[in-house]
């Protein structure tokens, strides 16, 4: 009696205390302090972020994968960057290219494997071949490309960006920052300047006192500056010495570069160095990878419940479920404080949110209900939204807006109102699923349970109903506002509009008596058919039909009207249709 | 008997099969609309199944059609019709209804909307440079041939004859001018190419026309593609011809013709609304993040200059902040010419606020509906306890 009651405590602090561990600064590597390195703020993407988060994003997108094992060590994404800006030697030797296409293993001449990790030292006799087919398949448009064309385009980018990251602080390949001090006003320095400056990846050098907040400098462009004859960046020198410590695997002397370093930032620019500090606290946390995993157990031991020992594992899945919405919470709120933006702002950032909503939802119908259907539910719905999230982040996750997107009360209001919709009808769906497995399963199916079930489902899509319509009209009044028409039908309106006439059909179906219990059951599946449909990648949307292709709130959006501005203006052959969203999701 | 046909025909309005039929008509419509838009652009695909009354459908390469399917327009009047009739027939006019009436006022309201802006709204554009002051907007999607008398340089003389004109008369007089135009072939759209020596020779016999080889081409509906509108023609003024000229919304410069004095300048250009106002572009910003190509802002300073009321003040028009003056809204939609160009969408919908109250009564109807259904099982479950 004692554990029953005790053990669901037990288990919801323990996932907690993990989860806080998660965040917890990384001790030092080989006495290098990485994450004083990490933790320095620079410039990319329009925004202010700690280099932790170039790292991880880049790593990402080349390897998909924050860290990866190699000689028999694991190597974080932060050791990853320090090696391939300062021993390049080393990061090219280390696997991080993941090739799965075979024509693209065939074109550099490798066979496919078990192994699909490859270095740029693997490569890199290829490189010219590789550039020629990229180049080929680079003006088609992507829509159009074939497989093994957008693997190449793929292929090539990731190796662009790989060495746009290795000549970001110093040339790979000379003797480094600290001789190009020596000899800025040098003759032949100019070239390699320029070079430094048109491949950094990202500022470092923050602006000096009496200079605007955004006008941060790349070591190139900081070197050009002094060969003009301006005083050189104070940065500059640290950086030289950090550089020279860790190609020389100097652990003491990049120590205490990195602290010079970095109290310099703080002492110019305190504010970005604070937002850094956040940010990386907000990497480490991981809460979106953390809580999908506290889901899962969740989700496993609600099924385990269900064969044995039901009184004990149910209200202790029930708290795994409650410490993983804390976590998916407090991700939550630290990515809106971060980012000063309500929570829904792109792909990736929907399908957290549509998750939250439904896992927020599920626990209320368990506290209703109590029979761990709103527990398996929830589970299986904030892990399934929280691996489609992982899936759609593509680098940077808290990407500056696009003018028209950039409106906080359009964001907060529209986007999260039919985002909260799409979870309503997300979790209806879910529960008629576990509703038709149910009835299968069950050797003796009780009409209550039923009767609750469907209950739940009903009062849901009633909640969806609301939100995705109220949602979809405030989307047409924001069109209204940017572009002067409420509704256009365009792809993303008219998903939209899907969601709310299935609904409204599913409540007129029941109302009329027209569908009953299974009826409705079977309706709510396809409106999870919809919702899904609506949130496939636009990677494979490409090719299949415009209703697939949920808009990134961040990307360029055809509207009709302003295309049409552009095509009629004959004259004025040079105007450009303004970037748009590609509308409300 | 007709009594009983008439009622059977007002069940069969009010019943909610009816608008369960027409809710998912409604979906598969939307679902061809969306998918059609990949071959026939959104204007186009629009026209087809959503502004329409019956979707059309003929084979390939055939002259006839069949209506294949109703239209979004029959659908969503088929729809108003079964909630009008049912909102009548089911809801009793109780307070415990009042949130669905005004959920269902709302709703009607809404798709009324959607008719109005279909039939009244007219979509214009307004291109300034800066420091240009510009009194009328264009529209992209009908031209006109607009002859214009430019002798006086503080005043021109425009004579205009829209596309539409040219395209069904042979003989097209400008009233208030002496000019007779003699319309010998009209392209609702063509391909314009330099001429070659082995082509056969063209009608045109003035300006650049002869120099100019014209084929006619089907017209697209799709925003993408421009119809190149072009016209042979030939001005006549007090009975002196002045040779077949070629017009086309192709062709950059005007070109001109003098008689007696009078320069006239011709040209295929998108048709102009002459407005009692001006709208001079004081400055076009254009901010990008630092570091990146991705757009922070676009805004025009302009000033209205309104002789006619005295007015002339300053305006900031910007991303979700329109120009909302005299019936007529300007947004900001597009840019140009190293940001020297604004392009301001100018829409006249008499309708635009209609959506704005439907969203509000759909909501407080909402709520309170939920609310009344909130107090009645608080109350069921209160009996309950006691």
């Amino acid at each position: 009696m004692k554990l029953t009651k005790l053990l669901p405590w037990i288990v919801g602090v323990v996932a907690l205390f993990a989860a806080v561990f998660a965040a917890m600064p990384q001790s030092k590597v080989n006495g290098f302090d990485v994450s004083a390195f990490a933790k320095l703020p620079i410039l990319e993407g329009g925004r202010v972020k700690p280099l932790d988060s170039v790292a991880r994003n880049t790593l990402l997108l080349i390897r998909s994968q924050q860290s990866f094992r190699f000689e028999g060590k694991t190597i974080t994404a932060d050791q990853w960057i320090l090696d391939l800006m300062f021993r390049p030697e080393v990061a090219d030797r280390q696997p991080i290219f993941v090739i799965n296409d075979p024509d693209v293993l065939g074109l550099i001449g490798l066979k496919q494997t078990s192994d699909r990790y490859f270095s740029f030292a693997t490569l890199a006799p290829h490189i010219d071949e590789l550039e020629k087919q990229a180049k080929v398949a680079q003006p088609i448009e992507a829509k159009q490309r074939t497989r093994f064309q957008s693997a190449v385009v793929n292929l090539f980018e990731r190796v662009y960006m790989y060495f746009r990251l290795k000549n970001t602080l110093q040339l790979a390949g000379t003797p480094g920052l600290a001789v190009q001090l020596q000899a800025v006003a040098a003759p032949q320095a100019a070239e390699m300047h320029s070079a430094l400056t048109q491949l950094a990846m990202f500022r470092i050098l923050p602006p000096l006192a009496g200079q605007k907040a955004d006008a941060w400098e790349s070591v190139g462009e900081a070197l050009q500056a002094g060969a003009m004859g301006q005083p050189l960046h104070p940065g500059l020198e640290p950086m030289s010495r950090i550089a020279a410590a860790y190609g020389a695997q100097d652990a003491a002397a990049f120590n205490s570069s990195t602290t010079e370093f970095s109290n310099l930032v703080t002492s110019l620019r305190p504010e970005a160095m604070s937002h850094a500090n956040n940010e990386i606290t907000f990497n480490r946390a991981q809460p979106f990878y953390v809580g999908m995993i506290i889901y899962v157990l969740a989700l496993l031991m609600i099924f385990v419940s269900w064969l044995w020992k039901p009184e004990l594992l149910q209200p202790s899945a029930f708290a795994l479920l409650v410490a993983g919405a804390v976590v998916h919470t407090a991700g939550l709120a630290f990515r809106v404080i971060l980012q000063g933006r309500p929570p829904v702002t792109n792909l990736y950032s929907s399908a957290v949110f549509v998750g939250w909503g439904a896992v927020v939802l599920g626990i209320v119908l368990e506290r209703l209900y109590k029979k761990g259907f709103g527990t398996a539910v929830a589970t299986a719905a904030g892990f399934g939204s929280l691996i489609v999230a992982q899936h759609l982040a593509e680098g940077d996750t808290m990407e500056m807006m696009r003018a028209v997107l950039d409106s906080n009360f359009w964001l907060a209001t529209h986007v999260v109102t039919i985002t909260i919709g799409y979870s309503g009808t997300f979790l209806a769906g879910a529960i008629a699923i576990a509703y038709t497995l149910w009835k299968h399963i069950a050797p003796d199916p009780d009409p209550e349970t039923g009767k609750a079930l469907v209950g739940m489902a009903y009062g849901i899509i009633c909640f969806s109903l609301l939100f995705s319509f109220v949602g979809t009209v405030l989307g047409g009044i924001w069109a209204d506002q940017s572009w002067g028409r409420f509704w256009g039908w365009d792809p993303k309106e008219n998903g939209a509009l899907f969601i709310v006439l299935w609904n409204a059909i599913i409540l007129h179906a029941r109302w009329s008596g027209m569908a009953r219990d299974r009826g409705i059951m079977t309706m709510a599946i396809f409106g999870n058919v919809i919702t899904s449909l609506l949130l496939v990648r636009r990677e494979h949307a490409g090719r299949g039909p415009a209703l697939l292709r949920l808009h990134g709130l961040g990307l360029r959006r055809p509207v009709g009207l302003l295309r049409l501005a552009r095509r009629a203006d004959a004259p004025l052959h040079d105007a450009q249709a303004l970037p748009l969203p590609e509308a409300q999701p | 008997m007709t009594n009983k046909y008439l009622l059977k025909a007002w069940d069969f309005i009010s019943s909610f099969q009816l608008t369960i039929a027409s809710l998912a008509l409604l979906m598969i419509l939307v679902l061809l609309c969306t998918l059609a838009q990949v071959p026939l652009g959104t204007y186009g695909a629009v026209n087809m199944y959503m502004r329409s009354f019956l979707v059309w459908w003929g084979p390939e390469g055939s002259t006839w059609i069949i209506p294949v399917f109703p239209g979004g327009s029959l659908v969503g009047f088929v729809l108003t019709l079964n909630l009008l009739a049912s909102t009548f027939k089911r809801l009793k006019l109780t307070w415990a209804k009042a949130g669905l009436w005004l959920v269902h006022i709302g709703l009607i309201l809404l798709v009324s909307a959607e008719f109005v802006s279909a039939a009244l709204q007219v979509d214009d554009r307004m291109a300034i440079e800066q420091g240009q002051t510009v009194n009328y907007v264009e529209n992209s999607r009908s031209m006109e041939l607009a002859i214009v008398d430019v002798t006086d340089p503080a005043f021109d003389e425009v004579f205009a004859v829209p596309a539409t004109v040219l395209a069904k008369s042979s003989s097209v007089n400008l009233p208030g001018s002496p000019i007779t135009l003699n319309v010998k072939h009209f392209f609702p759209n063509a391909e314009l190419t330099n001429r070659s020596p082995v082509d056969p020779p063209s009608i045109a016999t003035m300006g650049i026309g002869p120099s100019v080889k014209i084929e006619e081409r089907a017209i697209s509906s799709n925003e993408n593609e421009m119809n190149n509108t072009s016209v042979l023609f030939e001005p006549v003024v007090s009975g002196r011809s002045y040779g077949v000229w070629l017009a086309s919304i192709a062709l950059g410069a005007p070109q001109s013709f003098t008689h007696e004095g009078h320069t006239y300048t011709l040209s295929i250009r998108p048709t102009r609304h002459y407005l009692p106002y001006a709208l001079t572009l004081k400055k076009f910003s254009h901010d990008k993040y630092a570091g990146t190509e991705i757009p922070k802002n676009f805004s025009s300073l302009v000033q209205i200059s309104n002789p006619s009321k005295g007015e002339s003040r300053d305006v900031l028009i910007y991303m979700n902040q329109p120009l909302r003056y005299e019936g007529r809204t300007f947004y900001q939609a597009s840019f140009g010419k190293g940001d020297t160009l604004s392009i301001l969408q100018v829409v006249e919908n008499p309708g635009w606020l209609l959506p704005y109250i439907s969203c509000v009564l759909v909501t407080i109807g909402l709520l309170v509906h939920f609310a009344i259904m909130l107090r009645r099982s608080l109350k069921k479950r209160q009996e309950k306890v006691s």
